[in-house]
């Protein structure tokens, strides 16, 4: 049962190469673009003064790790992004496809039921595709880092000290893992819906998602003058119930000019609690359920000739 | 018998349009059943539902199991090419065993292995499907349904845009490497001359009516072609053959359950072939 979900879900990878080379693109793309930016740095100011950022009275600890953390941030939010797009795609085509190109005959010619298969592709939306993304965020962060490394030593400062010494890696990966598989289980419903009308539509599956997401909206608009629908859609995004607030007079304390140093961790700022008990996130899941249900049943019933 | 299908007044309808139409039969094991239709007769149709791919009324079992209801076991035992079209084409060769070996718990490696070892397929592990040409993609297939141990194998024009060679070999191998007499092939195909000499038994479908379904040894006995010319072809046109057409100035005609003795004192007799049976039988139907 087990092997099997595996061997099904290393058989998306194999047909959607886009869900590591496009991690990877970014990887590689972020990298040169602050390996750039720091050549740039280093050819227009050849007096920084790596004394002066080690002295702890100016910039201390908390500091400089809030500010790599806002760099990793910075670079973070690019997969994530990438991510969205990948799922958007993904789900989409991996329906779609088989069923262009009659492999799905092939398919299910072998003993695997159709719940099985969508599973597979429910899973590689939800926990593959973020898992890769998550690595492909650490590679990046460490690439950069070596190479801040080196930048600073070439500076004459102790990286050890400056850069490594005070870096909240895990702090910041174990974040980045939390807020996108997350991200993927608060935003299922639209993944649900993908793969159902990947699995539904006869053409152009992008169009046919996005054409109900848009029109819907400007029924309800023109009949009932509300905005529920597309708030629901596309402010879901933004309403993840993972963050704590954030209080920013407590995180700077704008007279002594220090940060916080509790609240320079990432983690500080999640709360999986608030994340699991939220009614909305399982409103989500049975949403996205009924959608995967609808795909299995779709692929299922669905005379293919 | 020992029947391995049994259908019983299975119909399939498509709004008004009975694709399959009442239909009777069994195939028992160790036989190899040719299933021939001109197209559209709802040979795909039928095939479909006794794979479980879709539903229909009336009563059908293949290997003891509902083919709808019970796909994924059905499927450990059933084999099934539906077109040489359907290998993926983005995998490659390597990852397309690897998947089979990781899902299919009658799949033996080393029998694919040692199948494709005769291939051409055989140094192109790396290759994707997209990559290999058409009759490649087929030895793949056929190399990895026969390492399959499954009880039925069932093929929907198998070799299809295949050319003679390929096509002839893929007969071959099909004897070779999958048939024995605890397995049974149900095979259709519109090139009959090709396969009617391996199969044992015979099935046509016309307008999703089953119009003859007979073993091979019978067709001899049941059906005589008859040469004559002249006015003997007119005495035998009035003994009622099931058809009738012109070769070289002479009458070839066709008989179902013939009286021999008086047909050969008007003209030779041979053996129909089982594309000359279809035609008349068909066109027996349409009239």
């Amino acid at each position: 049962m087990i092997g099997q979900q595996l061997a099904l879900i290393k058989r998306e990878i194999w047909e959607h190469r886009s869900i590591y080379v496009t991690p990877i693109a970014i990887a590689v793309i972020v990298s040169l673009v602050s390996l750039a930016g720091m050549v740039t740095v280093s050819a227009f100011d050849t007096e920084v003064n790596m004394a002066l950022f080690g002295a702890s009275n100016i910039v201390g600890d908390a500091e400089r790790r809030a500010a790599l953390t806002v760099f990793f941030l910075g670079t973070s939010w690019v997969f994530l992004f990438a991510l969205a797009i990948l799922t958007t795609f993904y789900t989409l085509d991996c329906l779609y496809a088989e069923r262009k190109d009659k492999s799905i005959l092939f398919w299910r010619s072998l003993p695997i039921t159709d719940a099985e298969t969508v599973v597979s592709k429910l899973l590689t939306a939800i926990i593959v595709l973020p898992i890769v993304t998550v690595a492909a965020i650490i590679v990046t962060h460490l690439v950069n880092l070596v190479i801040t490394t080196v930048w600073v030593m070439v500076k004459g400062g102790n990286a050890a000290h400056l850069i490594w010494g005070s870096v909240p890696l895990f702090d910041n990966w174990a974040a980045a893992l939390i807020v996108t598989v997350a991200s993927a289980v608060w935003m299922s419903p639209l993944i649900g819906w993908f793969l159902f009308v990947s699995a539904f539509t006869k053409r152009s599956p992008l169009l046919m998602a996005f054409m109900p997401l848009i029109i819907i909206p400007i029924i309800e608009w023109i009949f009932f003058r509300s905005k529920l629908f597309a708030s629901a859609v596309f402010g879901r995004g933004e309403m993840i119930p993972l963050f704590l607030d954030m209080d920013f007079e407590r995180f700077f304390d704008e007279e002594r000019m220090k940060v916080n140093e509790e609240l320079v961790s990432l983690l500080a700022h999640i709360d999986i609690g608030k994340f699991l008990l939220s009614p909305s996130v399982w409103a989500g899941i049975v949403v996205c359920g009924l959608f995967a249900t609808a795909a299995i049943y779709v692929r299922r019933y669905r005379d293919e000739s | 018998m020992n029947s391995l299908v049994t259908a019983r007044g299975v119909s399939k309808r498509f709004g008004k349009i009975h694709a399959v139409d009442n239909v009777s039969f069994d195939i028992g094991k160790g036989r190899i059943m040719g299933l021939i239709g001109p197209n559209g007769a709802g040979k795909t149709t039928l095939l479909k539902a006794l794979l479980g791919l879709t539903d229909c009324e009336g009563d059908l079992s293949v290997l003891g199991l509902n083919p709808f209801r019970q796909r994924k076991e059905l499927m450990r035992n059933i084999c099934f090419i539906a077109d040489v079209a359907v290998l993926p084409r983005w995998i490659r060769v390597s990852q397309l065993l690897d998947f089979v070996e990781s899902t299919h718990p009658n799949f033996s490696r080393e029998k694919a292995e040692a199948l494709l070892g005769n291939t051409k397929v055989n140094t192109r592990r790396d290759a994707r499907v997209r990559e290999l040409s058409k009759g490649m993609v087929t030895q793949l297939h056929l190399a990895i349904i026969a390492a399959i141990d499954a009880r039925l194998l069932v093929l929907d024009e198998p070799t299809l845009g295949l050319d003679i060679i390929f096509r002839k070999e893929f007969y071959a191998n099909l004897l070779s490497d999958y048939f024995d007499e605890e397995r049974t092939i149900l095979v259709t195909t519109h090139q009959v001359e090709e396969i009617e000499n391996i199969l044992t038994d015979i099935m046509f479908i016309n307008e999703g009516r089953i119009i003859l379904d007979a073993s091979m040894e019978s067709l001899g006995e049941d059906y005589v072609e008859l040469l004559a010319a002249g006015e003997k072809a007119d005495q035998a046109r009035s003994i009622g053959p099931i058809a009738e057409r012109d070769v070289f100035g002479k009458k070839i005609m066709l008989f179902e359950k013939p009286d021999r003795a008086r047909l050969e004192a008007l003209g030779e007799l041979h053996t129909p072939s089982v594309a000359d049976l279809f035609v008349a039988k068909v066109k027996g139907v349409a009239a």
